[in-house]
């Protein structure tokens, strides 16, 4: 099988400042790879571990994915290659969608197009979605456990109050859960064969956006007691204890 | 005259999104897949779906439909099956669905949604020539208005794809913790799942429902997931929030951080839970929890 995990480099949140204005400075912040996108890394790993074929990551994104040390770590996790799409990380869903089909077009047949529960950024639920309707393939959100069946695959879907079962056509694109797996940690080896992998640069056209940005700002802080205790067990409980009951 | 859509795909949810939309539109009108019409909605647009067909198998001709009437506003629930129709109607109507936690404003049309898992609240105004919404419970205040009731029945065939195998019930029951006065939440600082029992026994003397983080809901699948609290997850605004074993990240806090009164047991005493913290414990909770119990 031929298969796609899409991924997205993020800025990770703890190196994101929030200024007393309460924007945002994003300029120290490293990037690494979404953490639910590396469950569709796994997914698609784990189908051509079992029945064979080739698993391809791709990204729109922007700078941070010129640097050999992301792409590196993406490669290592299980993908035999990596395509790099270059556009704005902040693109809204139908924008990077659109990209992504366009990509996708370039990369001859695919039978499965895996995302990941939710850009760590965004976290819209929904560039699987939009991208599906664009290819006009079967498409599911939610799938929480698949398994290739012959021709089709046969997957789990979470809802709020209830599991379906469903029988996917391919080529199919499908949005995983975070549940599903537990992506692998890579080791030495698998990192330094990741130097060794194919990466290819491709430019895709992203329509105009849907929506303007009009602020981006951190929500207002709650002010907190900050009474820390530490020692004995017996007497911190005995202090916690007083506190919840003062309460 | 404005007119907020909406499609819908069950009849409880459906009327509750109609009164929420009211406060978008003069008029509201429902496309409703299966659910029949909609008391609170003026007109009904109402499909029948074939047998076993899934009601996403419809996003197609439901964006016919919609660009055929010359909707410009279409409001979708949050819904697993409301997001992939909303992300592919607005797919076929060549626009992304836009996320609303908040509205700000209707001319303009400007809202809110969380963005970097919850550190940040981004405002946007909605450019596109279809506004297509994806909104969440609470988003929108509900107008109680009377709908006018209107039926009218439109055919439509879906779109061969996925085919339904079966349904099968969640087990996990329902659970408001929206209503709770007290919660305890664990983390992963428990090491396994029948340690679960030492927070059960505190939360029993407190009074208060247990809930969890998402890798304790969705990674190891030890509490359902109706009871994960987060950017992602349930809300809540008790009285008291005791988190146990949890690191309080970002993503964790935006669900909680609206309590009164925010209580921490961790080992780490860098754990960021203590930033927003007003009583917090450094320890270890399998030492605390079972001292906590007998204290209380
Ligand atoms: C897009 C996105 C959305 C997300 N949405 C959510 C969400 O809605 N809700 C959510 O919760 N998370 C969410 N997450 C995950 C989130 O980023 C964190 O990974 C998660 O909240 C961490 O859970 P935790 O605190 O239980 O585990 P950890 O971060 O692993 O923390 C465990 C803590 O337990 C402490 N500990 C360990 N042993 C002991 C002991 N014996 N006694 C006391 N303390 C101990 C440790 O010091 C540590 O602080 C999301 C992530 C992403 C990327
Ligand atoms: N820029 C991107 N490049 C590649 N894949 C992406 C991109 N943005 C989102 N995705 C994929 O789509 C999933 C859902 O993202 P979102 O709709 O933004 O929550 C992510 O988990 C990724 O798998």
């Amino acid at each position: 099988m031929r298969i796609v995990a899409c991924i997205k480099a993020v800025p990770q949140e703890q190196d994101i400042a929030v200024a007393p204005d309460r924007s945002l400075d994003l300029s120290r912040a490293g990037w690494k790879v979404g953490a639910y996108d590396l469950n569709a890394v796994e997914a698609g790993r784990r189908i051509v571990e079992k029945v064979g074929g080739e698993l391809i990551g791709l990204s729109v994104g922007g700078d941070a994915l010129s640097g050999t040390k992301l792409r590196k770590d993406v490669l290592s996790r299980g993908l035999d290659s990596l395509v790099v799409v270059a556009g704005d990380p902040s693109a809204d869903s139908f924008q990077t969608a659109s990209a992504l089909a366009a990509a996708l077009d370039g990369l001859g047949e695919v039978d499965l197009v895996l995302l990941g529960a939710g850009s760590a950024d965004r976290y819209s639920q929904q560039v699987g979605n939009q991208l599906g309707a664009l290819l006009g393939r079967p498409t599911l959100n939610q799938v929480d456990d698949l398994a290739v069946e012959g021709d089709h695959l046969r997957v789990r879907r979470l809802l709020e109050d209830a599991v379906q079962v469903i029988d996917v056509p391919l080529p199919a694109v499908l949005s995983v859960t975070s549940g599903l797996n537990s992506p692998r940690i890579a080791g030495m080896k698998d990192i330094l064969a990741a130097g060794k992998k194919p990466v290819c640069e491709v430019a895709a056209a992203m329509p105009g956006g849907s929506t303007r940005l009009v602020s981006l700002l951190a929500p207002e802080q709650v002010d907190r007691g900050h009474v820390v205790v530490e020692g004995a067990p017996a007497e911190v409980a005995q202090q916690l204890a007083q506190f919840l009951k003062s309460l | 005259m404005t007119e907020a859509w909406i499609v819908v795909h069950d009849t409880d949810d459906g009327n509750a999104l109609a009164r929420s939309a009211r406060g978008l539109g003069d008029r509201v009108v429902a496309v409703s897949l299966g659910a029949g019409s909609l008391a609170d909605a003026d007109l009904s647009l109402t499909i029948d779906l074939a047998p076993g067909a899934l009601v996403e198998a419809y996003a197609r001709p439901v964006a016919a439909l919609l660009a055929e009437r010359g909707a410009t506003l279409v409001v979708f629930g949050t819904d697993v099956r409301s997001r992939l129709l909303a992300g592919q109607v607005a797919a076929h109507l060549g626009v992304s669905p836009v996320d609303v936690s908040g509205v700000v404003s209707t001319t303009p049309l400007v809202v809110m949604r969380s963005a970097f898992g919850g550190l940040a609240v981004a405002t946007d105004e909605v450019t596109a020539p279809v506004a297509v919404l994806v909104v969440g419970p609470g988003a929108l205040a509900p107008v109680d208005a009377a709908g006018e009731g209107s039926v009218e029945v439109v055919e439509a065939e879906p779109v061969p794809g996925p085919t339904l195998v079966e349904t099968l019930p969640k087990p996990g029951g329902q659970v408001d913790l929206a209503a709770a006065a007290r919660v305890v939440g664990v983390g992963r600082g428990f090491a396994a799942e029948a340690d679960l029992d030492l927070a059960r026994a505190v939360a029993a003397r407190l009074g208060a429902e247990l809930a969890c983080s998402r890798p304790i809901a969705e990674g190891v699948g030890w509490m359902p997931t109706e009871r994960y609290l987060g950017v992602s997850g349930a809300t809540v605004q008790p009285v008291l929030y005791l988190a146990i074993g949890i690191s309080g990240q970002v993503q964790h806090l935006v669900g909680v951080n609206h309590s009164k009164v925010i209580v921490a047991i961790n080992k780490d005493k860098n754990a960021p839970i203590f930033q927003h913290a007003d009583f917090g414990v450094v320890g270890d909770l399998y030492q605390v929890l079972p001292a906590l119990v007998d204290a209380l």
